[in-house]
């Protein structure tokens, strides 16, 4: 492979966690339930992810017990915000901190380590990748020769969230419970149904991005996980304005600063070696404020986004 | 009654029918947060009542051995908390859900430690000095606030967003630009990290024999300068009216012929400014210098101290307290071979109970509602119950 598709590939590598995240966010807004806790769901994922690998000796067990941590918390967020119409934020936020604090815990309680955990069984292992020879070759294509499963998955995912979303009833009740639920309950729409099923679906998703974090390219957890992707994530919903396809745009352009930054960073010569690392390691940030002045305007978030539903008499 | 009116005017400026619920939701929060984290450990094997006898007997909440100690310790932390905590509030007052306050400390410590040691003001008095350091804590905290305001409020870029972006920034330029760049202490000392601040830039010690110093006095201060600026100025009431109004896109304030857009940047000016101070507390108060490895998180604490105060002075002020004493106490949970982090558990389920206080509302509504009605009145409950829960 060449530098180009190996960027390239390397580009969805960065891409797919902050994918999922995103995607996660899309689906739970479009129902009007803001999920601040991707990046908590991400952790506990992340670390279920590697603890099922571990116990179950393959990558396939670790899916399995994120996903399912995954919908756990995610119910806990459904409960709390969508039975209880608790505030989304507050809630979110307190599964982020939960998060920070449970996972150390069972990292030292599991693995008895502190830090990071032994490695484990994981999709980037060269037989779980998916290998497409005949393109190989072929500028830019070739990068999708040899991605893993969850690269794929996330790819499947937007266009599969997208047809939910446009194309389904489903998906129509959907965003209608997040325009205006008042209106979609008295057309017959169970509201608290939706945005649960919402909830639990955005948190699912999450949970896949936090697995192809620790069990995507790396095969162990550490416990800066997932130092901060979930907020990105959330940050590339609104540049992606909640609909899938923006999200995946926007995913690809956060990863692709992150790759310019390496590819600047290893390739300076001259008096770009004298810029200092901080220039380069902050580039991605700012050229995501830099894409938002120019290319996006102003974000508009679902009707009812965030305002928590009580149903009436 | 005339203690509790007085009290209810302090901490919420407005009158509420059911307002002790907004006191008792986060006390009730938190022993139950006890109570699971408490489980928890159980269930892990370990013993609870070890871990919560360390946990507050190092926390300086309690009174025990080593209290004086333990007690400047928890000061001394729970002034950055409530820092942070004051700075997520303003902006949350004025409906804006600020991320930022992460960076905005770590502004606020790269700048004191710069103005700490630089030549020209190191020779200053030591009041002057400070002086000084602190204009310039908050005017560089206040515009690396103020830019995600602006961007806001001029490009209609979601505050989320750019506060995320801005702590990236910071961070990255603190940490690998500045601290290993310009401001790296001279290689003779042997020092990593900035040059130590001059004498005349440390806080002053209040408490003999500890490290508690004058920030606990300088936050307390500024928390009651928050809630006069929230509460008793018309930059307040318009700040309050955005708040309010969010759902409906700032419209009503707008119409009232409130400038909103200046509004917005102006908040985020004072809620970065007084994120920074809790950085500059650090630098001049604990670490003397800007370490090669800032360990954070004092931002992200801030949320969750917020909400635990309900977004109140004077209910940061509290939370603050509390979580600096766990945090305080963290240390000690160690010995009952339990992971330090253990206080952010009991942190989040707080927070987590907080958001449910909806159920704990309905709960407490029951409990306490119905008996004093059976008493007083023998009336129906049922009115009260719906009353305060509109379900």
């Amino acid at each position: 492979m060449n530098l180009l598709n190996l960027s390239i590939a390397q580009m969805f590598d960065f891409a797919a966690p902050i994918l999922f995240a995103a995607l996660g966010g899309v689906v739970s807004e479009n129902a009007g339930v803001v999920n601040i806790a991707l990046e908590g769901i991400m952790r506990f994922a992340a670390f279920f992810g590697v603890w099922g690998a571990f116990i179950g000796k393959n990558p396939w067990m670790g899916l399995l017990w994120g996903l399912l941590i995954g919908a756990a918390v995610g119910a806990l967020h459904g409960y709390i915000s969508v039975t209880w119409a608790g505030d989304q934020i507050v809630s979110g936020v307190a599964i982020n901190v939960v998060a920070m604090g449970i996972i150390t815990y069972l990292l030292e309680f599991v693995f008895k380590t502190t830090g990071y955990s032994p490695p484990v069984p994981y999709f980037g292992a060269a037989h779980y990748r998916v290998h497409i020879a005949f393109i190989s070759k072929i500028p830019v294509l070739g990068a999708f020769s040899n991605l893993t499963l969850l690269v794929w998955f996330s790819l499947i995912a937007v266009g599969l969230i997208h047809f939910m979303l446009y194309h389904t009833v489903l998906g129509l009740r959907i965003r209608a419970v997040g325009e205006n639920p008042h209106a979609a309950e008295t057309l017959g729409v169970n509201v608290m149904k939706i945005k649960w099923f919402a909830t639990i679906l955005g948190s699912v998703l999450a949970a896949f991005g936090g697995i192809s974090l620790s069990l995507g390219t790396l095969s162990s957890f550490t416990n800066a996980m997932p130092m901060g992707k979930g907020f990105i994530g959330l940050a590339a919903m609104i540049f992606g304005k909640w609909t899938p396809i923006g999200a995946l745009l926007a995913s690809l352009v956060f990863a692709s600063a992150q790759i310019v930054q390496l590819l600047l960073q290893g390739m300076a010569s001259g008096i770009a070696k004298q810029i200092p690392l901080g220039f380069y390691l902050a580039l991605p940030y700012l050229l995501t404020i830099g894409a938002l002045i120019g290319v996006v305007g102003r974000a508009v978030p679902p009707a009812s986004d965030g305002i928590p539903y009580k149903k009436e008499g | 009654m005339m203690a509790m009116d007085i009290f209810r005017r302090i901490f919420f400026g407005h009158k509420e029918e059911y307002w002790w619920m907004k006191i008792l939701v986060p006390i009730t929060s938190i022993f139950v947060a006890l109570i699971v984290g408490a489980i928890f450990i159980w269930s892990t094997g370990r013993s609870p009542v070890l871990a919560y006898k360390y946990l507050f007997g190092a926390s300086g909440l309690v009174p025990g051995p080593y209290f004086k100690q333990h007690f400047a310790e928890m000061l001394l932390s729970s002034s950055m908390f409530i820092a942070t905590g004051l700075a997520f509030a303003i902006a949350a007052k004025g409906g804006l859900f600020s991320i930022g306050a992460e960076g905005q400390f770590l502004v606020g410590a790269i700048t004191a430690a710069y103005f700490g040691y630089a030549k020209p003001f190191a020779s200053m008095p030591t009041v002057l000095h400070l002086t000084v350091i602190f204009a310039m804590v908050m005017i560089a905290g206040g515009i690396w606030g103020a830019i995600a305001g602006w961007l806001k409020a001029k490009m209609g870029i979601h505050e989320v967003i750019t506060t995320i972006m801005l702590n990236w920034i910071a961070l990255y330029l603190i940490e690998d630009w500045l601290v290993t760049g310009p401001m790296k202490a001279n290689v003779e000392t042997g020092v990593s990290g900035t040059p130590y601040v001059s004498e005349t830039a440390k806080l002053p010690i209040i408490l003999k024999g500890t490290r508690l110093n004058i920030s606990i006095l300088i936050i307390i201060v500024v928390a009651y300068l928050t809630w006069f600026l929230l509460y008793r100025t018309t930059f307040g009431f318009e700040i309050r009216a955005m708040g309010y109004t969010l759902i409906y896109n700032m419209d009503a304030p707008r119409a009232a012929g409130v400038s909103v857009d200046a509004r917005i940047t102006q908040t985020m000016f004072v809620s970065g400014a007084v994120a920074a101070l809790g950085g500059a507390f650090i630098i001049l108060g604990v670490l003397f210098q800007f370490p090669p490895v800032f360990e954070g998180g004092y931002g992200f604490d801030g949320i969750a101290v917020s909400l635990i105060g309900q977004n109140e002075p004077l209910g940061v002020f509290l939370a603050g307290i509390l979580i600096g004493g766990l945090r305080t106490g963290a240390t000690a949970v160690q010995l009952a071979h339990i992971p330090k982090t253990f206080p952010s558990i009991i942190e989040g389920l707080i927070v987590a109970f907080i958001a449910l206080q909806e159920l704990i509302r309905y709960l407490l509504m029951k409990l306490f509602v119905r008996k004093r009605n059976n008493t007083v009145s023998g009336g129906s409950d049922e009115k009260a119950v719906s009353g305060g829960v509109a379900k």
